[in-house]
C-alpha cells in the first residue's frame, strides 16, 4: 500500500483555501478592464465579489468539504476537510477502509495516522502546524488581507491554461509567500503556487482550480489538481459535497489525549 | 522499542479471500482520536482486535479503541455486487470498478478492472485504471512510462533527474549537519566522562582514607552505574560505545 505517499499528498490538499473560484469553468467571461487601469486592491475587490461577495463569505463560520482524491491507479482515497473560525482545521483521509486524522487549532496540531503505524495521537511538526494555520483561513487570505497583515504585490499578467490571469504575490503575515493567479476576466482564482514542506524538504507546489459551483451563494472549486515540481504524478481532488455552516463541535479540533487509557 | 509498531498494523495481502468471504457483517473500529478502520472483525481478544480491511488484516490494540460499530460497509456492497456478476459481464465489472474506485476501495477496484482487462486486453479505461500508459503504440506500466520519460526514483518517489539531485544534495547536507552534531555530542560526552573519571578517582581516594568502600557503596556509582535512571528518554545519542538513551551520561 502506498498510503504514506497519499497522506503526504493529503497534507498538500490542505493548501486549498475555502471558497475560491476557477475561471476556466466559471461561466461566460465578462470583458476585462485594461490591466494598467486596475490596482491590486481593485483586482482583489473584484475577486471577492466574484466569489459571492464579502457578506456571504463572512457568513461562513464552519465549512465541510467531502470528496475523493487520487494520485493515479490504486491510489484512491476519500477525503474530508473541516474548517472552523478562527483557524481550526481537521483533515481526514480514508484509504482502503483505514482513516487517518490530521487536526490543528491554529496553534497546536496533532495527527492520528494509522498509515504510519500510529495508534496514538502524535503532535504535528511545527512546520506542519504553521502550514495548517495558513491554510485554515476559512475565507482565504485575500479577504480582508490588509487587516490580516498580509502584503500583496501585483506582478503582472500571465496565461494560465490558456487564459490571461493577474499574477499576485501574497506575503502572509506569518512570512509564507504564495503566488496567486486570478483570471483577468472573471477575477476568479485559477492557480496558486507555493512552497510546501514534503517529507521534510521544500517543494514547489502548484494547485489549479476548476469546476466552480455555488453553495450558500459562495462559489467553491470542485476540482483541484496539485502538482509538485519535478514529479510526474498529479494529485486530483474532486469535491463531491460542500456544506456551509455545518455544526462542528469544538472537541473535533481539540488535542486528543495521547496514551490515554 | 515501540511495542505498537511491533504488534500492530501487520498488513498483508489476502485479496481474494478477503473479498470473497461472505455472510459477515462489516464493522467499524474507531480509535480514540478519530482514526477508524472499516472492514470485518476477524477476531477479538482482551488486547487486540483483528480486522480485515479488504486488502489485508490489521491488528488494532484494544487499549486504543473507543468503540466498535457493527454495520454495512462499502466492502459488503462490493462483495454482493461482485458475486452477482457473471465472469463475462464486462459492463458490470466496469461499473463495479468505477464504483469501487470512487468508494476508496483500491484493492477491489483493481480486481474489477483486472476482470475487464482479461476480457478486453486493449480496453483503455481498464488499462488506465490499472496504471498502464500507452506510449509509442504499446501499453506499459506506470513505472515503465516514467523510466521511458527520463524520471528516476528517489526516496520512493518518481522525479526528474535534476530534482533527484537536489534531494540528494539536501540529504547530504542533512547528513553533514547530523555528523557535526554527533561529533559535538561526542566531544561533550568525552569531556563529561573525563570529569566523572576524575571525580571518581577523587572520591575513591577520599573513601579509601575514610571507610571500607564496599560496605558504604553509594547506589550512585555502584550497581546503578552512570546509567542511573531518572531521565527516561526515547531519544538516543550515538557514542563510540554504542547507542544509549540521551542524558544518561551525566546524571544530575
Amino acid at each position: 500500500m502506498r498510503a504514506a505517499a497519499l497522506v503526504c499528498a493529503a497534507a498538500l490538499a490542505l493548501a486549498v483555501p475555502a471558497g475560491v473560484l476557477a475561471a476556466a469553468d466559471a461561466g461566460p467571461a465578462k470583458s476585462a478592464p485594461a490591466a494598467a487601469a486596475l490596482t491590486v486592491e481593485q483586482i482583489v475587490e473584484k475577486h471577492v465579489a466574484a466569489r459571492g461577495g464579502l457578506k456571504k463569505i463572512r457568513a461562513i463560520q464552519t465549512l465541510r468539504e467531502s470528496g475523493r482524491m487520487n494520485e493515479g491507479p490504486n491510489r484512491e482515497a476519500l477525503v474530508t476537510r473541516e474548517l472552523k473560525r478562527p483557524a481550526h482545521s481537521r483533515f481526514e483521509i480514508t484509504l482502503q477502509g483505514v482513516t487517518g486524522v490530521f487536526v490543528s487549532d491554529g496553534t497546536q496540531g496533532w495527527k492520528l495516522n494509522p498509515f504510519d503505524g500510529d495508534f496514538e495521537p502524535k503532535p504535528l511538526p511545527e512546520e506542519a502546524i504553521r502550514e495548517a494555520a495558513e491554510q485554515s483561513d476559512i475565507e482565504g487570505p485575500l479577504v480582508d488581507w490588509k487587516t490580516k497583515g498580509h502584503a500583496l504585490e501585483l506582478l503582472g499578467r500571465e496565461p494560465v491554461t490558456g487564459r490571461d490571469a493577474y499574477k499576485i504575490k501574497v506575503t502572509l503575515k506569518s512570512g509564507g509567500v504564495r503566488t496567486e493567479y486570478l483570471d483577468a476576466k472573471t477575477y476568479l482564482r485559477t492557480r496558486s503556487d507555493s512552497t510546501r514542506t514534503v517529507k521534510g524538504r521544500p517543494v514547489q507546489v502548484t494547485a489549479t482550480f476548476g469546476d466552480y459551483r455555488k453553495t450558500a451563494g459562495v462559489a467553491f472549486p470542485r476540482v483541484v489538481e496539485i502538482a509538485a515540481s519535478g514529479r510526474p504524478q498529479t494529485m486530483r481532488v474532486i469535491v463531491d459535497k460542500v456544506e456551509v455552516n455545518p455544526p462542528l463541535a469544538a472537541d473535533r479540533f481539540a488535542m486528543a489525549a495521547a496514551g490515554a487509557p | 522499542m515501540k511495542p505498537l509498531q511491533v504488534l500492530v498494523f501487520t498488513l498483508f495481502m489476502s485479496p481474494a479471500a478477503a473479498v470473497l468471504s461472505a455472510g459477515v457483517r462489516a464493522d467499524e473500529v474507531f480509535l480514540k482520536g478519530g482514526a477508524k478502520f472499516s472492514g470485518r472483525i476477524e477476531s477479538q481478544t482482551e488486547t487486540m482486535i483483528t480486522i480485515d480491511i479488504g486488502d489485508g488484516v490489521v491488528g488494532v490494540p484494544v487499549s486504543r479503541v473507543e468503540k466498535v460499530v457493527k454495520g454495512r460497509s462499502p466492502l459488503d456492497e462490493y462483495d454482493e455486487r461482485a458475486k452477482a456478476l457473471q465472469a463475462q459481464d464486462t459492463d458490470g465489472w466496469r461499473a463495479l470498478g468505477r464504483w469501487a474506485s470512487h468508494s476508496g476501495l483500491s484493492a477491489q477496484a483493481r480486481e474489477a478492472w483486472q476482470k475487464v482487462l482479461m476480457l478486453l486486453p486493449d480496453d483503455a479505461e481498464a488499462r488506465g485504471a490499472l496504471g498502464y500508459v500507452q506510449q509509442d503504440g504499446r501499453w506499459m506500466t506506470e513505472e515503465e512510462s516514467y523510466k521511458a520519460r527520463g524520471y528516476v526514483k528517489e526516496g520512493g518517489e518518481w522525479m526528474t533527474r535534476a530534482e533527484a539531485q537536489m534531494v540528494q544534495a539536501g540529504a547530504a547536507a542533512d547528513q553533514a549537519r547530523q555528523d557535526a552534531e554527533r561529533r559535538a555530542n561526542q566531544a561533550e560526552a568525552d569531556k563529561i566522562l573525563a570529569e566523572q573519571r576524575a571525580d571518581k578517582a577523587e572520591e575513591r581516594a577520599r573513601q579509601a582514607e575514610e571507610v571500607d568502600p564496599w560496605t558504604t557503596m553509594s547506589p550512585w556509582y555502584g550497581g546503578w552505574g552512570y546509567g542511573v535512571v531518572g531521565w527516561p528518554s526515547t531519544a538516543t545519542v550515538t557514542t563510540r560505545q554504542g547507542t544509549r538513551p540521551i542524558n544518561t551520561v551525566n546524571p544530575r
